[in-house]
């Protein structure tokens, strides 16, 4: 294999790892928010301290997405 | 136009479909120095950290000088501001002890909102905390408050019942201790100043890659005729971008002081 062909392949990889990484938070992001909403929903008088919760658990969430956004940039 | 967009020199707009700068990392260094103080370089990113200091010291000196009884509509602007720091993030989330912190969450929050509309800003174009500096401070500064105020309000009780919780099982103690110890004290920093970074980071290359193509396919017309149609969704895509990075540099400033006062609260209440 030449040296070109295993840049191109590594920044391929790359690409396909961050893909990977980004497939979990953003299953866990539409959880958190649905769930959000919801309670929004039964509870419209909380609401505000739903969407405190929410944006936490956003963050939280997204986290393993912006390593593996990072890690794409590094390899 | 051709300082400006440095992906311009390397586009062949008869040949790609969208211009990429050779090396990305070229977006976020501004290597000639506009002078020099013996060996610190001031560079453009410089200035623009100095420009936000000075944003946010105005902001808050202009909307909050003197004594009034009717506020101005800008100080009643900045007194919200100032207020949705202290009551829903400082007081509402720590604590009513939590007032002694405003001043460090109001700074936070104030020089990453105004770092983060540098993005969107025309002529500046440029997030300051799209490099590493600035949200790393940021992180190691909270890290170090919580770090702290663990220790003096609960002793050496705060790394103890870290590393060996009461509330587990005596199995699997020393691996949620374990797992405990290197969440709280290696990943929140880590995790903190790489979100703001990476969202921003994120926002810029988007902003500048679609804008870009789009200007440059466009103004190209002349020597590729119908091909400069290319252009035009890039442009009309990257608009609808820019309005959704304003949203999300605020909802990062958000985030990142809603984090702060998070940390620091686990530290006075370590329990819950």
């Amino acid at each position: 294999m030449t040296l070109e062909a295993a840049e191109a392949l590594k920044s391929a990889l790359a690409l396909v790892g961050y893909g990977l990484a980004a497939i979990g938070p953003g299953i866990g992001i539409g959880i958190v928010v649905g769930n959000a909403i919801q309670a929004m929903a039964r509870q419209p008088e909380a609401a505000g301290m739903a969407r405190t919760t929410m944006f936490l658990g956003i963050a939280f969430t997204e986290a393993l997405a912006l390593l593996g956004f990072v890690l794409f940039f590094i390899a | 136009m051709e300082d400006l967009i440095l992906a311009s020199s390397s586009c062949d707009t008869s040949e790609e479909i969208i211009c990429a700068p050779e090396n990305v990392l070229e977006l976020f260094k501004f290597k000639d120095a506009l002078f020099s103080i013996g060996p610190f370089d001031f560079t453009r990113l410089v200035f623009l950290m100095f420009l936000a200091t000075a944003v946010v010291i105005a902001i808050l000196y202009f909307g909050l000088r003197g004594n009034r009884i009717i506020p101005t509509k800008f100080g009643a602007a900045v007194e919200s501001l100032v207020s949705f720091v202290k009551d829903d993030i400082a007081i509402g989330i720590i604590g009513p002890e939590g007032a002694r912190y405003t001043p460090y969450l109001l700074s936070v929050f104030m020089l990453v909102l105004v770092g983060n509309l540098f993005e969107v800003t025309p002529l500046i174009n440029f997030p300051i905390t799209a490099s590493m500096a600035l949200p790393l401070i940021i992180a190691v500064m909270t890290w170090v408050i919580f770090v702290f105020v663990g220790f003096s309000k609960n002793g050496v009780s705060y790394l103890i019942d870290t590393v060996w919780p009461k509330s587990v099982p005596i199995g699997l103690r020393w691996l949620v201790g374990l797992i405990e110890l290197v969440s709280i004290f290696l990943l929140r920093p880590l995790t903190l100043a790489v979100r703001l970074f990476a969202n921003m980071v994120a926002g810029h290359l988007m902003l500048t890659l679609l804008l870009a193509s789009g200007v440059i396919f466009i103004g190209d017309v002349g020597d590729i005729g119908a091909r400069a149609i290319l252009g035009v969704p890039w442009f009309v895509f990257g608009l609808g971008i820019f309005v959704f990075e304003i949203v999300v540099a605020v909802l990062q400033a958000y985030i990142v002081t809603l984090l702060s006062a998070v940390y620091v609260q686990s530290s006075v209440h370590p329990e819950h």
